[in-house]
């Protein structure tokens, strides 16, 4: 096993950060760590890397036991950290040689090295730039540069897209794909549900410093009651009772704005033409038909109530 | 690695422009401005000589040890030997700056205050024996040196047996300059608190991305200190040049002595700068900001804004002054410049280096954890 993590407490004063967190990560995986703000998946990781003191529990990494001067086992890790750490005083090319520097000592490995991790961010042309002089965006990436320079085995980014915009959030999502099909194992933080929906192969949703479910994609969206969106455009939706949709098998709520009605439905067959038999019986003429599959959004609302994001 | 993360360090520092400008082009106006206000003061022919009767009587006849070292000392003294009543008679003119008188003690009569009559002190403080006392009287008045000065002499009880002025002739105008080279040493704080909060995981992210890698803190820690002492090495080398070759102020002759001075108070800045800002929990700024307040408190102490100032510390608070980093290092300067023994001047360097090494425990204790509660 890669990381196990066995019933982590940690505690800023009163305030419970990590409640009893579980976590074991296999090698060759992509695993998406979601949730929203405050829910800890920082304050995890950090536990993990053996930055921050915890109050109580056993984290091992390729078991043994994680300790801040375990050479071996960090010098297979690279970090993306939340926050751009990066020295304002070295250009773009000096900061991700310096970091890649505290992993590989050999200068020749380093340049190779390092010329690949700007590849890879896509800054050739901002080798020589002050990040001073950089969008918050590019920033972004040069805080990945400098995090998978040494080229690790287990790679831990934490919400390393914000603010990218959406071509280049796109690039670096296939990237790290790609770090993972040359070996490497990824732990994925992020808030996006997209994200993780695009890329990891097991995904543990996190919330109040608790893992509250975990599985593939499509484990956790079999784990709820409900199944598909249906959204229906009606052309003449005062004839409509709502009442009379939800009572309708399979039907756990409906919603009409304006001309739009949003039908949501459990796991059951012919839910739609039940509907649509409904609305022809009384006359309603229908305009466009879409529907959606569940997201993890409804996987979160059902666990905790609340949605993923307000 | 020891090697790559000082390079960087440098380059890191380099690169600071705030810190450059505080901790080198800052000192160097200062120099300048110092020089341009003292230009109408004294011209470089009106060194001040420090005017004192010796009392002739028998009991200076039996000490002709003494005779021959202030008549020695005679680019520092203008001796005149009278009689007592003469003597008064001079000091009530303030034609000289106090009298020297056995009787059978060392005795040092002045009647106010003030630079010429610290250099007299000094020198009989050096010359006095393990066995002897000076004995000094205050004529006008004597509240306003109180016990201070007795004290201060007949607790130190330096063994000379060779007393003489250095080659220099003093200028006190040189005190502003070696308070001003005091301060730049101790604005090494500037780069300590740079490279602490550069490491430490809970003062900045780049921190905790050095705590993430396989290496140990200590060696880059110990690394980064160097490199911040080089470069404060290097600009007071650059300031001392100036000061001496462009602003044409003179040090003495003993280079060795002034930059062992320089490393020793560039150390215990830095160091100074590292311990505050690993103990400090706040935020850089406010680190920043006590870092300026306490070295300036300082430089002031050991005379930067007033040579008087580091007289009455002396005089009245004499442990303040030991207690003090840049007193030290102006105190070192002044022990060089003079006298030409070096037991004062290795009693500061020693109390440098003790200095030094308080912080860098302190700082070692902090860093020495390797987890942070919060970060
Ligand atoms: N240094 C700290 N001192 C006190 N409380 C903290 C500290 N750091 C985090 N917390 C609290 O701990 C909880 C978990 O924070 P954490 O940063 O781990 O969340 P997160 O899941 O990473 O959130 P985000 O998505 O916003 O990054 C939050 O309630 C936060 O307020
Ligand atoms: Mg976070």
């Amino acid at each position: 096993m890669l990381i196990n993590v066995k019933n982590l407490v940690k505690r800023y004063g009163d305030l419970i950060a990590l409640d009893h967190f579980n976590l074991e990560v296999q090698e060759g995986e992509i695993l998406g760590l979601l949730g929203p703000n405050g829910s800890g998946k920082t304050t995890a990781i950090n536990c993990i890397l053996s930055l921050l003191k915890y109050d109580k529990g056993t984290i091992e990494l390729y078991d043994q036991p994680m300790t801040p001067d375990a050479y071996d086992i960090k010098r297979n890790i690279g970090v993306v950290m939340q926050n751009v750490a990066i020295f304002d005083e070295l250009t773009v090319y000096e900061n991700i040689d310096y970091f890649c520097g505290l992993y590989i000592s050999d200068k020749h490995t380093r340049k190779k090295l390092v010329a690949e991790a700007i590849a890879f961010v896509g800054l050739g042309d901002f080798k020589k730039f002050s990040p001073k002089k950089l969008s918050g965006g590019l920033l972004r990436r040069l805080n990945i540069a400098c995090g998978i320079a040494h080229k690790p085995k287990l790679i831990i980014l934490d919400e390393p897209t914000v603010a990218v915009d959406p071509q280049s959030r796109n690039n670096i999502l296939e990237g790290i794909m790609e770090l993972n099909r040359q070996g490497a194992t990824i732990i994925y933080t992020t808030h996006y549900m997209e994200e993780v929906e695009q890329i990891c192969s097991r995904i543990a949703i996190m919330d109040k410093g608790k893992i509250i479910a975990m599985g593939t994609n499509e484990e956790l969206k079999q784990m709820i009651k409900s199944g598909e969106h249906i959204n229906l455009e009606l052309l003449n939706p005062e004839h409509l009772e709502l009442s009379e949709i939800t009572a309708l098998p399979h039907i756990i709520s409906a919603e009409l704005t304006d001309h739009q009605l949003v039908v949501k439905s459990g796991r059951g067959k012919n839910t739609l033409i039940a509907i649509l038999d409904y609305l022809k019986g009384r006359n309603i003429t229908i305009g466009k038909i879409y529907s959606e599959p569940p997201t993890l959004n409804d996987v979160f609302l059902e666990i905790t109530g609340k949605a993923l994001r307000d | 690695m020891f090697l790559f993360n000082y390079r960087y360090r440098l380059k890191c520092i380099f690169k600071d422009r705030q810190l450059m400008f505080w901790t080198f082009l800052f000192p160097i106006l200062l120099a300048t401005l110092f020089n341009l206000a003292f230009a109408n003061i004294t011209s470089s022919d009106n060194f001040i000589k420090v005017n004192v009767a010796v009392v002739q009587n028998e009991a200076l006849d039996q000490n002709p040890a003494f005779t021959q070292a202030i008549t020695g000392a005679d680019d520092l003294f203008v001796v005149q030997n009278t009689t007592r009543a003469e003597a008064d008679a001079l000091l009530q003119d303030n034609q000289i700056d106090g009298i020297i008188t056995f009787d059978p003690d060392l005795n040092m009569v002045v009647n106010q205050s003030g630079l010429n009559q610290t250099i007299i002190r000094g020198f009989l403080d050096d010359y006095v024996q393990s066995n002897a006392t000076i004995v000094t009287v205050v004529t006008e008045n004597p509240g306003s040196l109180e016990n201070g000065i007795l004290n201060g002499i007949s607790s130190r009880s330096e063994y000379l047996t060779a007393v003489s002025a250095s080659q220099s002739a003093p200028d006190p105008i040189v005190n502003y300059f070696y308070a001003l080279i005091a301060m730049t040493c101790l604005y090494g704080g500037f780069l300590g608190v740079k490279e602490v909060v550069a490491i430490q995981a809970d003062l900045s992210a780049v921190g905790a991305r050095i705590n993430l890698a396989p290496t140990n803190k200590l060696t880059v820690f110990i690394s980064s200190m160097l490199a911040a002492t080089s470069v404060q090495m290097l600009e007071l080398m650059i300031l001392l040049t100036f000061i001496s070759g462009v602003l044409g102020i003179s040090f003495g002759d003993q280079f060795g002595y002034i930059a062992l001075t320089c490393l020793l108070g560039s150390l215990t800045g830095v160091t100074f700068g590292a311990c505050l800002a690993a103990v400090i929990k706040k935020g850089e700024g406010i680190k920043i900001g006590i870092l300026i307040a306490s070295t300036m408190t300082m430089s002031f102490l050991a005379g930067m804004m007033s040579t008087d100032i580091k007289y009455l510390v002396m005089t009245k608070v004499p442990i303040l002054g030991y207690l003090n980093p840049a007193n030290l290092i102006t105190d070192s300067f002044y022990a060089l410049y003079y006298y030409n023994t070096h037991t004062q001047f290795f009693t500061d360097i020693l109390l440098l280096c003790g200095f030094t090494l308080l912080f860098s425990t302190i700082t070692y204790f902090v860093l020495r954890r390797q987890k942070y509660a919060s970060l």
